[in-house]
């Protein structure tokens, strides 16, 4: 029985998802409305088809019905989880196409900030880019490279032609501008 | 890789960001595995390094998506209540059904012997279906009752390590607040990460929780567990992991939307220093 005084958009993630378990599809329904749209244009950035990006989505939001039961809020958040197993799907899929294949650890994902509600995520959405915006171009590739097109830092330091330090500098650098963002 | 003891954040946050070749992100992930401070310091790169999902152009997926995620979630649900044993044994009656000889409907002979014994193979497979629904009922309920005894098991088995241990410290907790009589008593085992606690606490409303953390010497608190409802209780005591080698500085209750949050947001009750 839902606690009286909330709605699904007012719910927390973990309330849903203890719900989902109870096989409660309207609960199912407000995660996929909460985070769908992050999840695919992450998914559709990384491979640039839309088709692959919404069947990562659907496959994930299944994925969640089908094991609720087993996310622990110890471990790590839902959106985490989601934003970072969405990120290595379509990172495995580039891979296949290109020969290479290397699984992912997804679990564990600690978020220093609140996404559960779409005031936030706007929030979020606005501080991020404004940041991304500010990085030097070197810096901004290199993040692009490792987390958007799943380059290690050696294949990075190839593809510009930069010493192997100079692009783990860039990354560090680039990594500390949104920390302190995210942080302010 | 590190400085000896611990991995460099600045390769922590490589490895998040899946930038690590694979043998670095191998040993990495070998160390990670053993080390608390690393797994909670590698939790906190990856949630930095999920942030940057917000630097996306943001698109809707079509709304046929969630129509069909719905309609295959409806259809595991209802695969998930059916029992799909009788199903199995209806099916093979069809198929014997089909393979039975037919039969010259004016032939008296025939007609006296085979048609008293189609009524009665039907009632014998119904009574056979009833039967193996029940069978396979009652094979549900014995397996869920064995799996039961097995956790309880492990559990105790988990309890008595952490007692008996003499790596295990005890922390009293005290009330920070109204009311003030509230106490708790925590028995926490570092090496394995095992925290077991008590607590005497006033009840909430449904829509709240009592949640435990740990505040480690270095980083966030880590969340062990919840008190109460959707806790992990053992008799009136309750248990959780945190990653091994956690080295604790105190240990504190906090009131939090029911479920429980990733990181304290609400008042805290209880406190206790190591």
């Amino acid at each position: 029985m839902r606690p009286q005084g909330t709605t699904a958009e007012t719910s927390t993630d973990w309330s849903l998802l203890a719900r989902v378990g109870q096989r409660d599809e309207e609960a199912l329904s407000a995660l996929y409305d909460r985070y769908s749209g992050l999840v695919f244009s992450e998914a559709k950035r990384i491979l640039r088809d839309t088709g692959a990006a919404e069947e990562i989505l659907q496959d994930l939001f299944y994925q969640v019905w089908r094991t609720a039961e087993r996310f622990d809020p110890a471990k790590g958040s839902l959106a985490g989880w989601l934003l970072v197993a969405a990120r290595n799907r379509a990172i495995s899929k580039l891979r296949r196409k290109s020969g290479k294949s290397e699984e992912l650890d997804e679990n564990g994902v600690s978020l220093s900030m609140d996404v559960e509600s779409h005031a936030a995520q706007n929030l979020l959405l606005d501080k991020v880019r404004t940041v991304m915006g500010s990085l030097p171009e070197n810096q901004r590739e290199a993040l692009e490279c490792a987390y958007f097109e799943g380059m290690t830092h050696t294949e990075i330091a190839e593809k510009t032609g930069q010493p192997l330090g100079t692009i783990k500098t860039r990354i560090r650098s680039a990594m500390e501008s949104l920390k302190k963002v995210l942080s302010g | 890789m590190g400085n000896g003891e611990h991995i460099r954040l600045e390769e922590l946050e490589l490895f998040a960001l899946g930038a690590l070749p694979e043998d670095e992100a191998t040993a990495l992930q070998s160390h990670v595995s053993g080390c608390g401070e690393c797994a909670m310091k590698l939790a906190q790169a990856r949630g930095n390094a999920a942030m940057l999902a917000f630097a996306v152009k943001q698109d809707k997926p079509a709304g046929t998506v969630k129509a069909e995620l719905m309609a295959r979630i409806r259809a595991n649900r209802e695969a998930e209540e059916r029992n799909t044993w009788p199903s199995k044994i209806q099916i093979v009656e069809g198929e014997e059904a089909k393979r039975k000889p037919k039969v010259d409907a004016k032939s008296s002979w025939w007609n006296w012997v085979l048609v008293p014994a189609a009524v009665g193979l039907a009632v014998v497979s119904f009574a056979l279906s009833w039967q193996n629904r029940r069978i396979a009922t009652e094979l549900q309920k014995e397996r869920q009752a064995a799996e039961t005894l097995i956790h309880d098991r492990e559990q105790i088995e988990k309890l008595v390590s952490v007692l008996a241990s003499p790596d295990t410290v005890t922390v009293k907790l005290a009330g920070t607040g109204d009311p003030a009589s509230t106490s708790g008593l925590v028995k926490y085992n570092g090496k394995t990460g095992i925290v077991l606690y008590a607590a005497e606490l006033p009840a909430l409303p449904a829509d709240k929780s009592y949640q435990m953390w740990l505040v480690p010497a270095n980083g966030a608190p880590i969340s062990a567990g919840l008190l109460g409802p959707g806790g992990h209780a053992w008799g009136s005591m309750w248990t959780a992991e945190v990653p091994a080698n956690t080295q604790a500085k105190a240990f504190a209750v906090t009131i939090e939307p029911v479920g429980g949050m990733p990181q304290p947001t609400g008042q805290k009750v209880l406190l206790g220093t190591t």
